[in-house]
């Protein structure tokens, strides 16, 4: 039972496998071919905002998260106008309006937010 | 041109959201004075005509709506208007407190009635995704409940104990269904109970999905091992939010257990049932004993409810339709008895100010007579002592649980019931029989009045008229067993 | 008509009980008494109606136990016994309530002596209507507890509840046989309903049950076992211990409990079971036994006791026994004539002593009394009766029954009659020397009270009076004019069906046959206890000192009344005492205490401090709680899956 169940699992562990040789490749690759030349600043991670290696538990703005948190919404909105706008032929005019009633539920949202003023950061 | 799938059934939940995003403009944009007010009472409007619509335009046949996401059964009516009394009563009974306490946002009744959508979805749902997405939309409204009175630290505290806990258990809640779907190879209730049935058993994978299910769930009721944010939220959280929390959400979370439990895993009872009794058995032991060191009264509550729905799930551990119909009167007359005894709480303050702790109930007897045989009411009722109606509720879940043969079951849940009436008679004790204490001040309002009068009045007589839940609760039962 | 009877007193009890106080004593009183002297018209009727009528009948109130085979009635049963109880419970029990408004005047509960004295006077109806054996036991135990609450009456004194507690304990004892009593004839004849019993008893006269390797007849074993209650309720020798005690009641509860009907429970129900007693020999002769010995025993007590209503309490003892011995020589119309006619001179006597005691500033010891018939003349006059009635001069009420009692058992044969007639004759003259002592010692000679009790002797009002009259023309009288239907020529008529006496026996007639000497014999020993007690009381005072050192044994045996109290707490108060003590302290308190009770709050307290601990108000506390429990059942059906 066991044995069957982690069976099912190794196509997974292929992939994990495959997926660790491509980086190891990837690394190995740029390491060999291109030319090495480090300074403090390219040898830190990429990222925007925070230092990368601080301690986390600082006090930031909480204007942040509200202004990540509404990005998202609307980010997230997007991602699915995409496959809706590719596959409108198929679902005809039912998925046209369905889509257009989750618009405007959102423009409530998006409204209300507006008028809440957490748009503005003063 | 594809066919518009059904929404007939849906029209209370379609009406329900469009009133609230109505609601939402009208409070955002409206100039007037008491825009609470008047959002509020549209709010409670908006829940009465919901309950019309469930009621007398929808009925009771079983019916399928949206592609099969979403059904309508007697179960699925009983259920929905516990929880729209529920939240109108919540509604109600916060008004005051809320202008007090520096509350008074027109989002408080929005987030009451979003959270209402979301268990009434909750309860119809018929397939894993819509189950998802109505329980999110109760979470997330009752995670902003939990810390609504943002400036004090209990109750932001509060909410995000809540919210962490809560993102955990909805993460074990969506592995569970991710496990079922990759077994069953669907989300929908009526294919999965053809996948699952009892003569070809499940595979392990099918029931470790399921338990990462149920604990999801049992987090949503607060059975132990999954209660522990319970007693912290109830105490931070503002009262009125407490009291919305200890019933509205426990009926949906309770219904939706059930039904998941009975229809798409009811061939797997024999497997599930053994979680279903020791979340009981746990339940039932950490709400008596836990309860009894506590001074804090709606920490006693949070403590009194997990015990509640231990005694509640012995019905369901039962599997079979009775022990259901004994849920479901359980649930019922647990709204009650505990919409009042929070109606009670919610008026426990001296000079303006709330108190919470049991010893200012002290002397009650004398100071306010009236208040204190009401509590006393409700806490016989809670212990489960004749002829309050919490003890019919324990009568029948007792007697569930009996015909299907789990005796030592129902024995622990009498053992435990007796040590939980100690915490429940203290209460009384403290108020018959201690020195008076500061006068709590009278009740604030007729329409908090008129909440304590009813349901205190059908507490102590439910006994003479238990026909008026048990007969929808039969039915409701029945349907789900495809009665 | 007998609903009436029975409830109207129940009516009272409940009313004055429940709403006494408010009511006010006055209003009490005139509602307990006034119902009662309703329902006393109402018996007197009855008792013509039935005696004479011979309209027999019941009435069933409701259907009481019907499951499986043990099936009956709550019914009314009256015939004559019945109405015979009925007049004597009754009337005295009215005149008692009158009394007492004038006895109890000064108490500050009389509503509920009221409601109480109503309420006993209810459970004695009950007991006396019964027509199934369980409804008697529910009016015996119901007496059982008036008197309980009547002799605790006073319970501000320790020695009042004593005396309760010791009248309720002991009666436990006979009851119990009496319950035994009930189960063996109810598995013998299937009925606990007296008509079905009293048919089926021929039937199953000679069935015989094994206990401990023995072969018993079943009816004497059931007949000993009722006997027995009968012994506790009326005060046998051996059960008896509680009724001298139980004189810490008020007086009118001596009257009219402990001398006029609850003690003549015991005989009323030999006689209404007549039916089965005559199947047993053997029991008919431990009745006669006990009886005459009771009567013996209690009258050498009377002899030496000083307290005035411990020597009527000791009388009535003895009377009790004559009663039991008639019934023993299958005597019953005379043991029932003479209950009654003992019910007026008995309570005639207790409420004259009651009289006294209230002239006398409560003081009951007749040592400390004498010389006041001058003062107290009514009360002399109607104690004078009384005695007279008691000791058997011929023409009062006790002369005719007592002497049939002594006749009948001179005519039963037997060696228990002859037994009985002998110690019936010698209790006869301790009877009436102890009755003159108790008149001389009172109310003759010269004061031996204070001047200041003396100075404030006075006589009882009217409403006390009037029931002492009402009760010396019953002691006078009835004996004379009942004489006739009671035990005389027409008993068979008056009796009918309700009292059984074997075809064989006819012991009635024979006791109307018996030499002369037999007849003469009370006449003579009641007029030699007169001189003796007038010689040794007023002729040469201070001759009972030299008499009493003289015998000094016998005086102390007879003081301290045969040791009885002695030697039950010895045998079985103080082992009860240590026993109690041993199971209280080691069995309950440190056994079933610590582990029960105790033990488990203790760890529910333990539990609820651990319950509390896991409360810790870390988030990760809480999330790890949640993913333990997950695993925990997931493990779990991992392993009991793999298992199967």
């Amino acid at each position: 039972m066991l044995d069957q169940l982690l069976s099912e699992y190794f196509p997974i562990l292929v992939f994990l496998g495959i997926a660790i040789g491509l980086c190891v490749v990837m690394i190995l690759g740029s390491m060999i071919v291109a030319r090495q030349k480090p300074d403090p600043e390219k040898l830190s991670a990429y990222e925007c905002g925070f230092e990368a290696f601080d301690d986390a538990r600082t006090r930031f703005d909480v204007r942040f998260y509200l202004v990540t948190l509404l990005f998202i919404i609307f980010d997230l909105e997007v991602a699915f106008l995409f496959p809706w706008a590719v596959s409108l032929g198929n679902i005809g005019l039912f998925g046209f309006w369905s889509m257009v009633i989750f618009l405007v539920i959102l423009t409530i949202g998006f409204a209300y937010e507006w008028k809440k003023g957490a748009l503005e950061w003063e | 041109m594809t066919e518009l799938p059904v929404l007939f059934p849906a029209y209370p939940e379609i009406f329900l959201a469009i009133a609230i995003m109505a609601l939402m403009m009208i409070g955002a944009y409206s100039k007037a004075e008491n825009t609470l007010g008047a959002v509020s009472a549209l709010t409670q409007v908006s829940f009465v005509v919901t309950a019309g619509l469930v009621l007398f335009v929808v009925g009771g046949a079983t019916q399928l709506a949206m592609n099969d996401l979403f059904i309508v059964d007697q179960f699925a009516v009983y259920m929905k208007l516990l929880i729209l009394l529920a939240s109108l009563l919540a509604v109600t009974m916060s008004n005051g407190f809320i202008r007090r306490e520096g509350m008074a946002k027109f989002e408080y009744p929005i987030l009451i009635a979003f959270a209402t959508l979301g268990m009434m979805m909750m309860v119809s749902a018929n397939d894993l995704m819509s189950l998802y997405i109505g329980l999110e939309l109760q979470s997330l409204s009752l995670y902003v409940m939990a810390a609504f009175q943002r400036d004090n630290s209990r109750s932001t505290e509060a909410g995000l104990k809540y919210f962490v806990l809560g993102a955990l258990s909805s993460g074990m809640l969506l592995y569970g269904m991710s496990m079922v779907y990759g077994f069953a190879g669907s989300t929908q209730f009526n294919a999965l109970a053809n996948a699952f049935t009892a003569d070809t058993g499940a595979h392990m994978g099918v029931i470790v999905g399921l338990i990462f299910m149920v604990a999801g769930l049992a987090f949503k009721i607060s059975a132990v091992p999954f209660h522990m944010w319970t007693p912290d939220v109830y105490e931070g959280a503002p009262t009125p939010v407490t009291a919305f929390f200890a019933v509205a959400p426990k009926v949906a979370a309770m219904a939706l257990l059930i039904r998941v439990l009975v229809g798409p895993f009811g061939g797997l009872v024999a497997e599930w049932s053994q979680v279903i009794v020791v979340l009981s058995i746990l339940s039932m032991f950490i709400g008596s004993f836990a309860a009894i060191a506590q001074s804090n009264i709606k920490r006693l509550m949070a403590y009194s409810s997990i015990g509640h729905i231990g005694f509640a799930l012995i019905g369901l551990a039962a599997g079979t339709e009775g022990g259901v119909e004994a849920v479901l009167i359980y649930l019922a007359i647990y709204l009650v008895m505990n919409i009042g005894t929070f109606a009670c709480i919610l008026n426990m303050k001296v000079g303006g100010r709330m108190v919470e702790n049991i010893s200012d109930l002290a002397g009650l007897s004398k100071n306010n007579p009236v208040m204190a045989m009401l509590i006393m009411v409700f806490m016989f009722s809670m212990a489960g002592i004749p002829p309050m109606a919490g003890f019919m509720s324990k009568l029948f879940v007792f007697k569930a649980a009996i015909d299907a043969g789990l005796i030592a079951l129902t024995v622990i849940g009498a053992v435990t019931s007796v040590v939980s009436a100690f915490y429940y008679l203290r209460v009384i004790k403290v108020m018959y029989f201690d020195d008076p204490a500061e006068k709590l001040d009278s009740v604030e309002s007729g329409a908090m009045k008129l909440i304590l009068a009813v349901t205190g009045i059908v507490t102590a007589t439910m006994i003479f008229y238990m026909p008026v839940v048990t007969d929808p609760a039969i039915k409701a039962a029945s349907s789900l067993f495809g009665g | 008509m007998i609903t009436g009877i029975v409830f109207l007193p129940l009516i009272g009890a409940l009313i004055v009980g429940f709403f006494g106080r408010a009511l006010g004593d006055k209003v009490s009183q005139i509602i307990t008494t006034g119902l009662l002297m309703v329902a006393a018209a109402m018996s007197w009727f009855t008792f013509f109606d039935v005696g004479f009528g011979g309209n027999a009948y019941t009435v069933t109130v409701l259907s009481w136990v019907a499951s499986g085979d043990f099936i009956f009635n709550w019914a009314l049963k009256v015939d004559t016994l019945t109405a015979v109880m009925l007049i004597v419970v009754t009337t005295v029990s009215s005149v008692v309530h009158l009394y007492s408004i004038g006895y109890m005047h000064h108490d500050k509960s009389v509503p509920r002596f009221m409601a109480y004295l109503s309420f006993f006077t209810f459970a004695m109806l009950m007991l006396v209507t019964a027509d199934n054996l369980v409804q008697m036991f529910f009016g015996w135990e119901g007496v059982g507890v008036a008197s309980y609450l009547l002799i605790g009456f006073w319970f501000e004194k320790p020695s009042a509840n004593a005396a309760a507690m010791k009248a309720f304990i002991v009666n436990r004892v006979g009851d119990f046989g009496f319950a035994l009593g009930i189960f063996l004839i109810f598995v013998l004849t299937g009925s606990v309903e007296f008509d079905t019993i009293f048919a089926a008893i021929p039937a199953v006269a000679d069935a015989n049950f094994v206990f401990l390797g023995m072969e018993f007849n079943a009816i004497t074993i059931s007949c000993l076992l009722l006997f027995m209650g009968a012994m506790g309720k009326s005060a046998q020798l051996g059960l008896h211990t509680w009724l001298p005690d139980a004189m810490e009641g008020p007086t009118p509860v001596s009257a009219l409990i402990h001398a006029a009907t609850m003690v003549t429970a015991g005989v009323f129900m030999v006689c209404r079971l007549s039916p089965i007693f005559e199947f047993s020999e053997v029991a008919l002769t431990v009745v006669t036994i006990v009886g005459a010995t009771t009567a013996f025993f209690a009258a050498t007590v009377g002899l030496t006791q000083t307290d005035i209503k411990r020597v009527i309490a000791y009388s009535t003892c003895s009377q009790l026994g004559y009663m039991f011995f008639a019934a023993g020589v299958s005597a019953y119309p005379a043991a029932m004539f003479h209950l009654t006619t003992h019910a007026f001179f008995k309570a005639l006597l207790f409420l004259g002593a009651g009289s006294v005691i209230h002239a006398m500033s409560d003081e009951q010891n007749m040592m400390k009394m004498g010389g006041i018939r001058k003062l107290i003349p009514f009360t002399w006059a109607v104690m004078l009766i009384g005695t007279l009635a008691i000791t058997g001069v011929p023409g009062l009420s006790g002369y005719f029954s007592k002497d049939m009692i002594i006749e009948a058992a001179y005519a039963a044969g037997s060696g228990a009659g002859g037994y009985a007639f002998w110690l019936g004759v010698i209790a006869a003259l301790m009877t009436s020397f102890y009755s003159w002592r108790l008149m001389f010692l009172t109310f003759h000679g010269k004061p031996r009270a204070d001047e200041k009790t003396m100075a404030h002797v006075h006589e009882s009002p009217l409403v006390m009076t009037i029931p002492l009259a009402i009760l010396a023309v019953g002691a006078v009288g009835f004996g004379a004019v009942f004489a006739g239907d009671f035990i005389g020529e027409g008993y068979k008529e008056f009796w009918g069906s309700s009292i059984y006496i074997a075809e064989a026996n006819n012991i009635m007639k024979e006791a109307k046959q018996v030499p002369s000497w037999v007849v003469w014999s009370p006449f003579i020993v009641m007029v030699l206890g007169l001189v003796l007690a007038w010689v040794i009381y007023i002729k040469k005072p201070g001759s009972a000192d030299k008499l009493a050192k003289s015998f000094s044994g016998l005086y102390a045996f007879s003081l301290n009344k045969w040791y009885f109290d002695e030697l039950y707490d010895a045998i079985f108060v103080k082992p009860s005492f240590v026993i109690g003590r041993f199971f209280w302290k080691r069995g309950d308190e440190k056994t079933i205490d610590y582990f029960g009770p105790d033990g488990v709050a203790a760890r529910t307290k333990d539990g609820s401090k651990l319950a509390s601990l896991l409360q810790s108000g870390y988030v990760y506390h809480y999330a790890f709680a949640m993913l333990i429990g997950v695993v925990v059942f997931v493990t779990w059906y991992m392993l009991s899956g793999m298992s199967a």
